[in-house]
């Protein structure tokens, strides 16, 4: 007889490094993706985009494709109309249309869509629309859109309802600055006067993309006359329904959402972005239509913005940060899609995890005449981090300290109370220094080369409020033959959210991982989630998971309990089976025959996460309860500079984070490294350029993102685990916690080995040189450029 | 993508009869990484593709000949990676491969495609224009040797008609003490093409520069020969000034063309700086 456990006991699920549940199904090309989804009669709908970068539409003359054989209709926003009466859609604002109606707004801009059985047909004849256009002056640059007498790219500014701190945009017009937001704690100006040093500088980022390998694919199928079903590769599947039932003035029962694995999504394909247009083409055309975008379309779909930050602090003599001031401008492109929401729910972290009595913020987003911007692995942290990390080396060398040693001055603790006023609870800050500080051997000196190889090091580290408030629904079934099913809207898109969220269910009920099976996003089955993005799904949908099981083992004790005549507090969960202290047990299964006479029934347990939550205050931004938990992510960085090419190869990259809890550590190690090598493709060379407007390096040849060749040699994540009290077994999440601190760390490292200051990303090896140049060659330390 | 016809000649005959003079939509593919690339993108919309797959017995082997190697055309750029023969014979090349694309393109693509498809930022074209190969073309009318000095006349322009294929490439072999090296610039990620490409062969006779053979591909609209370099090498003894003159003057003789890999100024100075390391890396101990 084994010996026994308590309830609550850990079984050894949770810190086990189980392998990824679909790993199988993925490498033997049978798991379940929506590209690979077709129905009889379907149409491929093609979209004509925009030309232009700001124009009215003049005249649009769809003849010449109707005309081409094969293809089905051609669909306008005139069209759409007809079955949405108002079809801009949007998670923060309802500003985006289905398709154009009477102006476009960047270069690839949906215009129509081309319906047709075969889908080379519809793309031949996509090229066959034809569009006129009034040119209207465009505006591309974040700071010249806020000037006044700018080109307005929108005429009025359209919150979504369901916000109600956005409510008081509605119908402001004559400006590009869509939303701002404002903290203010203590008496900045005061500060400055009376500090000993007062620095400044101004950090730009620049426009990337998200490129998941699959991109943004979608198919609409009618069901009936007065059913949808939408089968579509996107991270929030509750927000799509909700999007598509609102445009069409339907109850949400009667859309359908169904996602299966995602190959990468990375925030590209979150809330709504081509879901409503597939519904209104399908509506139209009363035939199942499958939007497919290729590599390209997805650089005019979805981007990271573009960024200016000046960033400005008073320093006393004996280096602490008494005041910093912080204005941030998010480039928000052509449509606000979720940035609004960066621009608050990231801009109250821009003065990073110090400890300043004296803050200010302003953070502003315009829009531009860009394709949109929206979230990108980090919600904006990243462009912060960039800038505030930066900003701290240049003042640790002025004041002639060591980086390390100067944040360990400012850094905030556990438990001291954030700019905005919410405390740290259960974060690692000081923590994961210390430890990227071992990793990163900081105290023993580093050889850094005298010839055309320069060696440096730097460290960055940020901070991340996980969004709020949102919330997470789970359900928990176990069937008649005690097997184990797990309904949660949470979509895997490779971060292996199926395998963590069986984890935490199979400690919870005494299982294995692998014998619960995790059924992925449908609206007609899964419960109601906000979506998978920000890091939130362990935290929150775990939490909803955890309860769920806990229902399901409940009722299984009471059966158990009455089964065995025993009381229901001194039995556990184990092995599958129900346990006595006196060693006797019934399987799930025997138990199930117990309750129901035979193998049937099933047992269903529901779980609800809502974190509580305190809006900031709308003057001075200040709030008890701004976030569940904290993110902490650092990062290291050895580096060697070519200074003939000016080209940077990293050597060595070590990810410190604050995981919480590591629930799969295999898991949260590659989540953590894959993050930072993303990162570090936008640090050292991803950028979409633009010429009047139009993205000339949209292709995978063009814009270049990190390669296997480009994998530094020596890639380590360092797990700190400080348990949170209201996490899943003290989990957090860290999908994006390893993206934090990479260009900063890498930036601050090129001046350790160079001694020159890069402002502005990517630091290309044409920009990196040029830098050198001016600062009169390598080993100077007075270069300051950028 | 629109329809078009795809032929699968089984002679070269049949293949030839197939292409149109006159009509650029009529093309020749080889193992079709760059063509069909072009399809996607939709610069080049073909009414006919003659694929030459089905004459891989005919055209595809490499042999010693007199002259030197003898490439049929349909040879894989895999195939050249792996030969012994080219090892041996033309180390320079067996080492650019592993470095070319990746091993699932080098697999595919063909060294005559690679060749004809005048695509400015190829890794081979410099190489082979130093060690001063050519090309076989075949057309209606016969047969004809080009040298690729005279094979690239631009940015995606050959000299080659409309209904010439290239069948053959030979590639000489260079005196057994001829030094050489390639040099691959890549701008921002490590898996790119070059932004620059330097390839440079010499002898040294009495401790001075002989035979020298100098070309940069990838950042000009064709590859090119820098024979004020080679003039100013030949007859030197090397040394770090001799040396340094030469890429100065290699720099000076380019016309970089400005794009996402660089401006044209950087790629100058691009220049500069590999064409001074690869005459290093061959002095160092690079075979031909």
């Amino acid at each position: 007889m084994a010996t026994l456990t308590q309830v609550g006991q850990q079984v050894g699920q949770v810190g086990r490094s189980v392998p990824r549940l679909e790993s199988r199904a993925k490498v033997s090309g049978s798991a379940e993706y929506v590209y690979h989804v077709a129905v009889p009669g379907m149409l491929h709908g093609k979209i004509v985009r925009s030309s232009v970068a700001h124009g009215r539409i003049r005249r649009l003359d769809t003849s010449g494709a109707r005309a081409q054989p094969g293809v089905y209709a051609v669909i306008t926003g005139q069209d759409v109309l007809r079955v949405m009466p108002d079809p801009h859609y949007g998670p923060a604002f309802h500003d985006q249309p289905v398709l154009a109606l009477d102006k476009v707004r960047f270069v690839g801009d949906p215009v129509a869509v081309v319906l047709a059985e075969d889908p080379h047909v519809a793309e031949e004849a996509a090229a066959l629309v034809e569009v006129e256009y009034e040119e209207l002056p465009a505006v591309f640059d974040e700071l010249e859109a806020a000037r006044p007498g700018a080109p307005l790219v929108h005429e009025v500014i359209r919150p979504a309802t369901t916000f109600a701190d956005l409510k008081h945009l509605a119908g402001r017009s004559g400006t590009n600055v869509a939303m701002e937001y404002h903290l203010r704690r203590g008496d900045v100006e005061e500060a400055f006067a009376r500090a000993d040093y007062v620095f400044e500088d101004v950090f730009r980022t620049q426009q990337t993309a998200h490129l998941p390998l699959e991109p943004f694919v979608c198919l609409a199928h009618p069901e009936g006359p007065d059913r949808l079903v939408i089968y579509t590769a996107t991270q929030s599947p509750s927000f799509v329904r909700s999007e598509v039932a609102r445009l069409l003035g339907w109850p949400e029962n009667r859309v359908r959402v169904r996602t299966a694995f995602l190959g990468g999504g990375f925030g590209a394909k979150l809330y709504i972005k081509l879901e409503a247009l597939a519904a209104a083409c399908c509506l139209l055309a009363g035939r199942p239509v499958k939007i497919t975008l290729s590599m390209e379309e997805q650089f005019l779909t979805i981007t990271r913005h573009p960024t200016t930050f000046r960033i400005r602090s008073g320093v006393t003599r004996d280096g602490r940060i008494v005041a910093r001031a912080c204005e941030v401008w998010w480039n928000g492109g052509a449509y606000a899609d979720i940035s609004p929401r960066v621009t608050q729910k990231s801009g109250f972290t821009a003065s990073g995890p110090y400890d300043i009595e004296n803050v200010r913020i302003d953070s502003y987003v315009v829009y531009t005449n860009r394709p949109p911007t929206g979230a990108l692995r980090g919600f904006g942290i990243p462009q912060l981090v960039w800038a505030y990390e930066s900003h701290t080396d240049i003042i640790a060398h002025r004041l002639g300290m060591d980086p390390v040693e100067f944040r360990r001055i400012n850094l905030l603790s556990n438990g001291q109370p954030h700019a905005t006023g919410t405390p740290l609870t259960d974060t690692a800050t000081r923590e994961v220094l210390e430890a990227l500080a071992k990793a990163m051997e900081w105290d023993k000196p580093l050889e850094r080369g005298s010839g055309r190889y320069r060696r440096g090091r730097g460290i960055a580290i940020g901070l991340k409020a996980c969004v709020a408030p949102t919330t997470s629904c789970a359900t928990v079934v176990l069937y008649g033959d005690g097997s184990v099913a797990v309904l949660a809207g949470t979509v895997d898109m490779g971060q292996g959210s199926d395998t963590a969220l069986a984890q935490i269910a199979a400690e919870t009920l005494g299982l294995q991982a692998e014998q619960v099976r995790v059924v992925h996003p449908d609206t007609d089955v899964t419960p109601y989630d906000m979506a998978t993005l920000g890091s939130r799904s362990l935290f929150h949908m775990g939490n909803a998971v955890k309860q769920a099981a806990e229902q399901v083992r409940d009722q299984l004790l009471a059966i158990a309990a009455r089964a065995l005549e025993a009381d229901a507090e001194q039995l556990v969960v184990r092995d599958g089976a129900v346990w006595a202290p006196g060693g006797q047990s019934l399987s799930f299964k025997e138990l199930m025959v117990h309750r129901f006479g035979m193998q049937a029934g099933t047992l269903v347990g529901t779980g609800t996460y809502l974190p509580p939550y305190a809006k900031p205050d709308p003057e001075t931004g200040q709030s008890e309860e701004i976030t569940p938990f904290w993110m902490v992510g650092g990062c290291g960085a050895e580096v060697e500079v070519d200074t003939y090419t000016g080209r940077v190869r990293v050597l060595r990259l070590v990810n410190a984070a604050d995981v919480g809890r590591a629930i799969n550590p295999a898991i949260v190690r590659t989540q953590l490294n894959g993050a930072s090598l993303m990162q570090l493709g936008m640090t050292l060379m991803e950028e979409m350029v633009l010429e009047q407007g139009q993205v000339v390096n949209a292709s995978l040849a063009a814009y270049k993102i990190p390669g296997f060749g480009d994998v530094p040699p020596v890639v380590e994540a360092v797990l700190v685990e400080m348990p949170h009290r209201h996490g899943p077994f003290g989990a957090k999440g860290v999908g994006e916690t390893g993206t934090f601190a990479v260009s900063a760390a890498v930036a601050n490292a090129i001046y350790d080995a160079v001694g020159v200051r890069i402002r502005e990303l990517p630091i290309t090896p044409e920009r990196l040189l040029a830098a050198l140049r001016r600062s009169g060659g390598a080993g100077s330390q007075e270069g300051e450029e950028g | 993508m629109s329809d078009f016809e795809l032929c699968e000649p089984g002679s070269l005959e049949e293949a030839l009869a197939l292409l149109d003079p006159q009509d650029p939509s009529v093309r020749v593919v080889g193992g079709g990484t760059a063509l069909v690339l072009m399809m996607k993108q939709r610069v080049f919309h073909p009414t006919r593709l003659v694929s030459l797959r089905r004459l891989a017995g005919q055209l595809r082997g490499i042999m010693r000949g007199e002259r030197g190697l003898q490439v049929g055309a349909m040879t894989t750029l895999r195939e050249l990676e792996q030969s012994a023969l080219v090892a041996r014979t033309a180390p320079v090349l067996s080492r650019a491969l592993p470095r070319l694309a990746n091993v699932r393109v080098r697999n595919q693509a063909t060294l005559g495609g690679h060749l004809a498809h005048g695509d400015p930022h190829m890794d081979l074209p410099p190489i082979l224009l130093a060690m001063g190969a050519r090309v076989q073309a075949t057309s209606p009318r016969g047969s004809r040797w080009v040298p690729l000095e005279e094979l690239y006349l631009g940015y995606y322009e050959t000299s080659l008609a409309r209904d010439e294929v290239v069948t053959w490439v030979e590639i000489p072999e260079l005196p057994a003490d001829t030094r050489g090296a390639y040099v691959k610039f890549c701008y921002l990620s490590a898996e790119d093409w070059p932004a620059v490409g330097v390839a440079v062969f010499f002898r040294l006779e009495g401790g001075q520069f002989s035979q020298v053979r100098l070309a940069v591909g990838a950042c000009t609209e064709r590859p090119v020969r820098i024979s004020r370099a080679e003039t100013l090498l030949n007859g030197e003894r090397p040394s770090p000034a001799v040396l340094e003159a030469a890429a100065q003057a290699a720099a000076g003789e380019v016309q970089p063309v400005s794009d996402l890999l660089g401006s044209a100024e950087y790629k100058r100075e691009m220049v500069r700086v590999h064409v001074r390391e690869a005459l290093e890396q061959a002095l160092v101990g690079g075979g031909r």
